[in-house]
C-alpha cells in the first residue's frame, strides 16, 4: 500500500467516523418519522405528530430521536408501552436552574415555550413568533392595556419588540426586518410577515429568496440595494417591517428595573443602530438573516421607510438641514441687529 | 402740544389666543428637542415626560388653533381681509415693505405701513402669516397627530411614504418655526418703540407715533 492509499483510506476513515452518529441518528430519525412524520397520526393525538421539515432544523434531529427517547422497545407501538421522555434539564441543566429562579419558572414548562421538535436559535425565529408563544397565555389586548399604563404607544411598541427584549436580561439588540405582505387586491388589509411559499412565487426558478433584495448575490444588502426594494415593494404591497431583536436570550424573565426608563432604547444614539438585518423565512419555518449595509437603519427616506425610533434613528443630514434653517432664522436678528446698532443715529435724527 | 393716541388693535380672544400659543410651540420647541436629541438634553427628568409634555403641548396648540380659525372665519369674519394680500400688496406692497426693512429702515424713514383694526399686518406678514397659520402649522399638526398614533394610523402613514418622511416633514417644520420664532419676536421690536408692538400684544391697545401740533 502506497502513501497515496492510506492517506486516502485514513481521511475516509475519519469522515466515516464523524458522519457516523449523524447517519446512525438520521436513520433512526426516519424510521420515527415513517409513522409520526405522517399527517394522519395526529388523529391520535396532535403530539404524536412531528413536523419533518421543522424538525430537520433543529440541533435534536443531530442527536437523533433515541437519544431523547430511549426505551422504544422493537414492538413499538404494539408492545403497549409509553416510550421514554427525556427532560429538558437532562442537557440543558444551567437554563433550567435560571428559568426556576425566575418568577416565570413556576407558571409554565419548557414545552409550553418550546417544541422540542421544532426548537430554533433566537435569531432563526421572527420576532411575531416569539410574541406569539408569549401570547398562549398573555392576551394580546389585555398585554396592550396593562402596558399603556406606563408606555406611551404600546400597542406600536409590542407590534415593534418581541417581549423577551425587555423581559429577559438580553444585552445585544440589533433591528432585524421581515417583509411584510398583504392580501392584493385588499388595500385594508393587515400586513403579515410573508411565507416562504409567497415570496418564492415572486422570483423566477429555484433563486434563493434573499436575490429579492441582495440582487448582487453577495451576501450583503447594500443601502441601494434596499432602496430598490422599497421603491418596488409598494406596488406589490410589501413592505420591509423592523424589529429590535435580541440576540442571545437568557432564561431569566424579570421586569427590568433599566426598561422603564425609555433612554434604555431611545438615547443609544445612532452608533448603536448601525447593525441590522434583513430576515428571510425558510421552507422549514425558520428565518436566516442577511446583513444590511451600516447605518442603512439612518438613512433620511429610502432605506427603511417604515422605522423609525425616536431619539435612536435620527438622520444626521437632516439635523444638519434643520440647523441650517435655524441659522437662517436667526440672520435676521443677527444681521440686521447689526446694520440697526449702526444706523441707529439716523432713526434719532428723524 | 403732545399728546398719545392709541388704537385697540388686538381683541382678547385674539390675545389669549396668541400667549397660549406662544407657550405651547416654545414647550413644543424644547421638549422636541430632548425628544429628537435625548443623549444631550434632559430638561424635563425623564424621555416619557418629555413626550407627554410634547404631546400635551401639541393638543393644546391644536385645540387652540382651531378656536382662532373658527373665531376670525365665523365671529369675527375678518380671515381673509387681515391674512389674503391683495392684489396691491402683491404686485408693490411686498417689495415696498421689503424695502423699508433692508433698506429705509436704516435711513431712519417711517414705516410704509400703519395698522388699524381692519388691516393689522403689512403685506409681508400677511404673506408670512398665511404661510404659517394656513399651511405649515395645518401640516405639524397632522403629522404630529399622525405620529401620536402611529399603529392605528399605519394605513394613512404608509399613503404619504412611511414613517421616515412623516418623522422627516414634522421635524423640518419644527425647525421653520423656531426660525420664525427667532424672525418674529426680532421684528416685533422695529415699532417706534421696541416695545411698541409687544403692548397690543398684551392690553390690546397700541399707542401711535407722537403727533406734534
Amino acid at each position: 500500500m502506497n502513501i497515496a492509499t492510506s492517506t486516502i483510506l485514513l481521511s475516509l476513515a475519519a469522515l466515516m467516523a464523524l458522519a457516523g452518529p449523524a447517519t446512525a441518528a438520521s436513520q433512526h430519525n426516519g424510521r420515527c418519522l415513517s409513522c409520526h412524520g405522517q399527517k394522519s397520526i395526529a388523529e391520535k393525538g396532535e403530539r404524536f405528530y412531528v413536523n419533518p421539515a421543522k424538525f430537520a432544523g433543529t440541533t435534536h434531529a443531530v442527536i437523533g430521536c433515541p437519544a431523547c427517547h430511549d426505551k422504544v422497545s422493537a414492538n413499538h407501538p404494539y408492545d403497549g408501552a409509553i416510550p421514554s421522555k427525556a427532560t429538558c434539564k437532562e442537557c440543558h441543566a444551567p437554563v433550567q436552574a435560571e428559568y426556576s429562579r425566575s418568577f416565570h419558572g413556576t407558571k409554565a414548562a419548557c414545552a409550553d415555550c418550546h417544541n422540542p421538535h421544532e426548537v430554533k436559535t433566537p435569531v432563526s425565529v421572527s420576532g411575531d413568533e416569539m410574541n406569539s408563544h408569549c401570547a398562549r397565555c398573555h392576551d394580546a389586548k389585555k398585554t396592550i392595556q396593562s402596558h399603556s399604563k406606563w408606555l406611551p404607544q404600546a400597542d406600536l411598541h409590542i407590534d415593534a419588540m418581541p417581549c423577551i427584549t425587555c423581559h429577559t436580561g438580553s444585552k445585544n439588540y440589533v433591528i432585524t426586518m421581515f417583509i411584510e405582505n398583504r392580501n392584493t387586491g385588499e388595500k385594508h388589509s393587515e400586513f403579515k410577515i410573508a411565507t416562504h411559499e409567497e415570496l418564492s412565487r415572486l422570483l423566477p426558478g429555484n433563486r434563493a429568496l434573499k436575490s429579492l433584495i441582495d440582487r448582487n448575490g453577495d451576501g450583503l444588502i447594500s443601502l441601494k440595494e434596499l432602496r430598490n426594494f422599497n421603491a418596488d415593494a409598494r406596488s406589490k404591497d410589501m413592505r420591509l417591517w423592523g424589529m429590535m431583536t435580541p440576540e442571545v436570550v437568557t432564561h431569566s424573565y424579570q421586569i427590568m428595573e433599566n426598561r422603564w426608563d425609555c433612554t434604555f432604547c431611545h438615547a443609544s444614539g445612532p452608533q448603536a443602530m448601525q447593525t441590522s438585518y434583513v430576515s428571510f423565512p425558510e421552507k422549514d419555518g425558520s428565518y436566516t438573516r442577511v446583513a444590511v449595509e451600516k447605518g442603512a437603519i439612518l438613512d433620511i427616506l429610502y432605506g427603511t421607510p417604515d422605522f423609525y425610533m425616536l431619539g435612536s434613528t435620527r438622520s444626521t443630514p437632516l439635523n444638519i438641514i434643520g440647523a441650517l434653517i435655524l441659522v437662517g432664522g436667526l440672520m435676521m436678528p443677527v444681521g440686521h441687529g447689526t446694520f440697526r446698532f449702526l444706523t441707529r443715529k439716523n432713526r434719532k435724527e428723524h | 402740544m403732545e399728546h398719545k393716541e392709541y388704537i385697540y388693535l388686538t381683541p382678547m380672544p385674539v390675545r389669549i389666543w396668541h400667549w397660549l400659543n406662544a407657550l405651547g410651540i416654545v414647550t413644543l420647541c424644547v421638549t422636541g428637542l430632548q425628544i429628537r436629541f435625548p443623549e444631550y438634553v434632559n430638561f424635563f427628568g425623564t424621555y416619557k415626560a418629555a413626550i407627554r409634555l410634547h404631546n400635551t403641548a401639541g393638543v393644546t396648540v391644536s385645540v387652540s388653533y382651531a378656536l382662532w380659525l373658527f373665531y376670525y372665519l365665523f365671529v369675527s369674519g375678518s380671515l381673509a381681509k387681515l391674512y389674503i394680500p391683495t392684489i396691491e400688496d402683491i404686485k408693490s406692497g411686498l417689495f415696498r415693505q421689503a424695502f423699508f426693512y433692508f433698506f429705509s429702515y436704516f435711513l431712519g424713514r417711517p414705516n410704509p405701513h400703519h395698522s388699524t383694526p381692519d388691516n393689522k399686518f403689512n403685506p409681508l406678514q400677511k404673506a408670512a402669516y398665511l404661510m404659517i397659520m394656513m399651511v405649515l402649522l395645518p401640516l405639524v399638526i397632522i403629522s404630529g397627530f399622525l405620529l401620536m398614533y402611529v399603529a392605528p394610523l399605519r394605513e394613512l402613514i404608509l399613503l404619504i411614504g412611511g414613517i421616515k418622511t412623516l418623522v422627516s416633514a414634522h421635524f423640518l417644520i419644527a425647525c421653520c418655526f423656531n426660525a420664525f420664532l427667532f424672525v418674529h419676536i426680532y421684528l416685533a421690536t422695529l415699532g417706534h418703540t421696541p416695545l411698541a408692538h409687544f403692548k397690543p400684544m398684551w392690553d390690546g391697545w397700541e399707542e401711535l407715533e407722537e403727533q406734534h401740533h
